[in-house]
């Protein structure tokens, strides 16, 4: 009774840290009960916590004594499961090495539980209160979505991609793919069997075609012209199930194309990587396999126009792309988890 | 609903240095506390002594008055005891030079102190040795002396001295002494 009357005459502040490949981003925001006081950002040249990191989150932190630090888990060893019965999630993955816990009574997300602990430690001078999995960030950013629809959908982090697979509220698959230890395998995935079942490469390859004469050049220079194919108008007649407020989310990738010749080898990868996990989906008898005809993107990072053009082209999905501020979103995670 | 996997620490309002701050004040209030606890307690107690203290003065004062009633009392008693002692030496020194007045030759057969006078009962073998060895040294004590002879079986006299001294305040005879008449009786004298 006193600690809530105390808590209603102090601020909050809600610090949540989100780890991106070479930097960390800090997001402070100071609340008095419902309404937002003050909002600072603010990105420091590391991935765990230096002095300069720290001395800015002392410095709200010494503004209320009830503040609370939240992080997005960086765990490796991290996913979701279709299910939330014990007996069930033994399946698949280790539980007494990790730490799980049930989403509305309908799926599990679980993290290393070593990994939870380094993160602590990591942490351990500011000290963590919450630390978040992405597939809970992903399934509240697209809960509007997932209720109504079946369809994939993947938060995009610098180094991470949260893909999962959802079948009105029903999860039917998910995974957590490292883009980092991708790179190695990069050659594999490549030669992947994923790759020949799709068997897309076959069909533009360029070293099996016959230049003989100069029709034969004109003809292939009109197929040629990607950007022709890639418009948006020409997307269109794909694209009869969009809803008018999620053209909105297509339109916003004209803000990405400058990314594009720095990107372009990231979201290469983005999409093997997610093309790979497709397939294991499909393949996979563990997984209820359905068709998937959407793809959902929740973008933190600002990923070009050709990843969305890879999984239109590739793979022959509708892909719909929200950007995602992804510090605001753990804030607000952090609220709903006060609540 | 719970989505972190971790719990958040509990906030408190109170921070270190203020937590040793309320420790400080704390225990230097617990002291004054303490202290003035200690300070009550021994005023109650020393309340509790006076009070006792009081009641034993009072019994005191109570048990004095009774011991000076006594220690009078015992005063009096002593001083008449003195008194009486000192009356039964004179008695004793009066019977004695009453039986040294008595010759050899005459027998007493009774004889009878009273408040200011004596009655002797004897046998003498005459008037004579009576009048001469007794009846003189009587009459130079006593103011009036007055003697009557009866014969006896053997020949012999027996005789009532009755002697009296005047009231006229040579008596040393106080109430409590005229109260008190003594009757000796002997049987013989030999000495």
């Amino acid at each position: 009774m006193l600690s809530k009357l105390f808590e209603g005459l102090y601020l909050k502040v809600f610090v949540n840290i989100v780890v991106f490949r070479s930097k960390s981003v800090v997001y402070i925001e100071l609340c008095n009960k419902n309404r937002v006081i003050k909002s600072v950002e603010d990105t420091f040249d590391t991935t765990t916590i230096n002095a300069k990191m720290y001395n800015f989150i002392h410095t709200y932190v010494n503004e209320s004594p009830y503040f609370y630090i939240s992080i997005l888990d960086t765990s490796l060893a991290q996913g979701a499961v279709a299910t939330c019965k014990s007996r069930e999630i033994v399946d698949f993955f280790d539980v007494s090495s990790s730490k799980h816990l049930c989403y509305a009574d309908r799926w599990t997300y679980y993290t290393s539980s070593i990994d939870l602990h380094t993160l602590q430690k990591v942490y351990g001078r500011i000290g963590l209160d919450f630390v978040f999995s992405p597939f809970v960030l992903l399934a509240r950013f697209f809960k509007d979505k997932i209720d109504t629809h079946m369809s994939m959908y993947l938060l995009i982090e610098e180094s991470f991609i949260s893909l999962s697979v959802f079948d009105h509220s029903e999860l039917l698959f998910s995974e957590h793919l490292d883009l980092n230890h991708a790179k190695d395998k990069d050659d594999l995935s490549m030669d992947d069997d994923s790759m020949q079942d799709f068997d897309l490469e076959s069909s533009v390859n360029l070293d099996d075609i016959n230049i003989e004469d100069d029709a034969d050049i004109g003809e292939l220079d009109d197929f040629g012209d990607i950007e022709d194919l890639d418009s948006f108008d020409d997307m269109d007649d794909f694209s009869d199930i969009k809803e008018e407020d999620e053209e909105d989310y297509i339109k916003d990738d004209n803000e990405y194309s400058g990314n594009d010749s720095e990107g372009f080898n990231e979201d290469y990868q983005r999409f093997s990587l997610i093309k790979s996990s497709v397939n294991r989906f499909y393949k996979d008898d563990k997984f209820q396999s359905k068709f998937i005809e959407s793809v959902f993107i929740a973008d933190g990072v600002g990923v070009s126009s050709d990843l969305k053009r890879y999984l239109e082209d590739e793979m022959f999905l509708n892909v719909f792309v929200r950007r995602i501020d992804l510090p605001s979103e753990v804030c607000a995670l952090a609220k709903a988890e006060l609540e | 609903m719970k989505y972190s996997y971790t719990k958040a620490r509990k906030k408190s309002i109170i921070t270190p240095e203020l937590q040793l701050l309320f420790i400080f004040f704390g225990i230097t209030l617990c002291m004054l506390l303490l202290t003035y606890a200690f300070l009550l307690f021994k005023e109650y107690r020393f309340a509790q002594d006076k009070a006792e203290i009081y009641q034993e003065r009072e019994n005191l004062s109570i048990s004095q008055s009774s011991m000076n009633t006594q220690i009078t009392f015992i005063e009096k008693e002593a001083l008449l005891s003195e008194r009486i002692y000192t009356q039964n030496i004179v008695l004793k020194d009066s019977i004695a030079n009453l039986f040294d007045l008595v010759p050899q030759r005459i027998t007493l057969s009774e004889a009878s102190l009273l408040e200011n006078g004596l009655i002797l009962h004897g046998i003498t073998p005459n008037e004579d040795v009576y009048n001469f060895m007794l009846q003189a040294p009587l009459r130079s004590i006593f103011h009036k002396s007055y003697s009557s002879f009866y014969p006896d079986k053997n020949g012999w006299l027996r005789f009532v001295s009755t002697n009296y001294i005047e009231d006229d305040g040579l008596s040393t005879y106080n109430d409590a002494d005229a109260k008190q008449n003594k009757n000796i009786e002997e049987t013989s004298n030999e000495d």
